[in-house]
């Protein structure tokens, strides 16, 4: 059984973002030397996500747009308040939940060393709350 | 733009390089956020169109054991990037510390005086605090001071009170001083302190509850109409975020939500904060 964990630096550029990340997982689970079992990818924040769909620019923008109006800035929050144990206010709830709606993880299978992914399948990381850099990890297990 | 108050406490490449570093971000700042790369914080005035950031230190060894940034890495910082404006911070209890400040603006090329008077511990009125001033005046740099509530731990809050700076606005009246945080809570005190004298100016990076343009709308349209700003105080004030309690972001989006004339915004967001580091300037009305 091998079991294989590496942490991904990915530095987002605008505020909101949908980051292709199928060839870095690609690329990781190519690398681990199993051959048959299971990736997991996941985020490592609260304000970001991990989520699988059709990788066109069309989409990238209606997640983001209709996250937005799902989940609009203007909302009443319970979460923007006053956390002194942070040194901020906690004035961001609607990143915290778009992560919630689309998710934070994915797995796919592996076959003979490669993802078993649909052909229209892409994994993004999304950032809601940025420019940051931020991590996710890939977990690859298997034999 | 300029965002005119940006502490430089999270930047990964200085957690690396200085062993204090994390821990003053974390016990003597106090934020909780990751340390990011210095990248981030260029990309974060990006998104926020802003295109030069004050980088503000804080000369509190004496009084928590570690600076919050020093002059040398404020203008090391200068240095990487001509978007950064730094200003130097100085322990006005320290012998010499006017030299310190005279030496910092000339040698390392620092454009301004920081100070804050609750996390440093001294006493606004002291005699010492006001050969630092006058040293300031001399140097023909602004003096940013921390008015209004602190997020440090430990830090009293009637250290921050506008009013105590009063003495010394008019001992220096050729100092601009700038009030940070717009003194709040007490924005009223901070308000009249600037009506009444030219040389009070006061920066927005007041952000304490809720999210920043539901502060901004309460304080700046219920807390006080919003026509001081417009028509009395439009060319004494200067956007400052406080990044990175705040994205500098969210900051400018809650300024830009008051509904002040572009003529109002243009002075607060750039040419009032030109005026005070006397760099280019654009015509004000």
């Amino acid at each position: 059984m091998i079991i294989k964990l590496e942490k991904i630096k990915v530095q987002s550029r605008k505020a909101e973002e949908a980051i292709d990340i199928t060839a870095h997982v690609d690329e990781l689970v190519a690398k681990s030397g199993v051959k048959n079992g299971l990736v997991n990818v996941m985020t490592c924040h609260t304000s970001s996500g991990l989520l699988v769909t059709e990788g066109l620019p069309c989409l990238e923008e209606d997640i983001l747009t209709h996250f937005a109006r799902l989940l609009p800035e203007d909302e009443n929050y319970h979460h923007r308040r006053y956390l002194d144990f942070d040194g901020r206010v906690g004035f961001n709830a609607e990143t915290h939940l778009k992560s919630i709606l689309g998710g934070i993880q994915c797995s796919f299978p592996i076959e003979d060393g490669k993802v078993v992914r649909g052909s229209r399948q892409t994994i993004y990381f999304m950032e809601y709350d940025g420019p940051l850099e931020r991590t996710y990890m890939v977990q690859v297990l298997g034999e | 733009m300029i965002d005119f108050h940006t502490h430089p406490v999270l930047i990964r490449e200085f957690a690396e390089k200085y062993p204090d570093y994390t821990r003053m971000a974390r016990e003597v700042f106090q934020i909780g956020n990751n340390l990011q790369p210095l990248e981030t914080f260029f990309l974060q005035m990006d998104v926020a169109g802003i295109e030069k950031a004050v980088l503000l230190p804080i000369a509190c060894a004496r009084a928590r054991g570690l600076a919050v940034s020093s002059n040398e890495q404020v203008a090391e910082l200068c240095g990487m990037s001509k978007r950064f404006i730094g200003f130097a911070s100085v322990d006005p209890l320290h012998p010499g510390a006017a030299r310190e400040l005279e030496s910092a603006v000339k040698g390392m090329g620092l454009k301004g005086l920081k100070l804050d008077a609750a996390l440093q511990d001294f006493d606004l009125n002291d005699s010492k605090v006001f050969a630092v001033y006058e040293a300031a005046s001399a140097l023909g740099i602004p003096a940013l001071i921390h008015t209004g509530m602190s997020w440090a731990p430990g830090t009293p809050l009637a250290q921050g009170q506008p009013l105590l700076l009063e003495p010394a606005i008019r001992r220096f009246p050729k100092l601009n001083f700038v009030l940070a945080h717009w003194g709040w809570p007490w924005v009223w005190d901070a308000n009249a302190l600037a009506l009444k004298y030219p040389n009070v100016y006061l920066d927005t990076s007041c952000f304490y509850y809720d999210g920043p343009t539901e502060f901004f709308q309460f304080h700046f349209s219920q807390q006080m109409p919003i026509t001081i700003v417009e028509r009395s105080l439009r060319n004494q004030v200067v956007f400052g975020s406080n990044y990175p309690r705040v994205e500098i972001k969210n900051m400018v989006k809650a300024i830009k939500s008051l509904g002040l004339t572009e003529a109002c915004l243009q002075k607060i967001l750039r040419t009032n904060a030109e005026k005070l580091l006397g760099i280019e300037t654009q015509p004000t009305r």
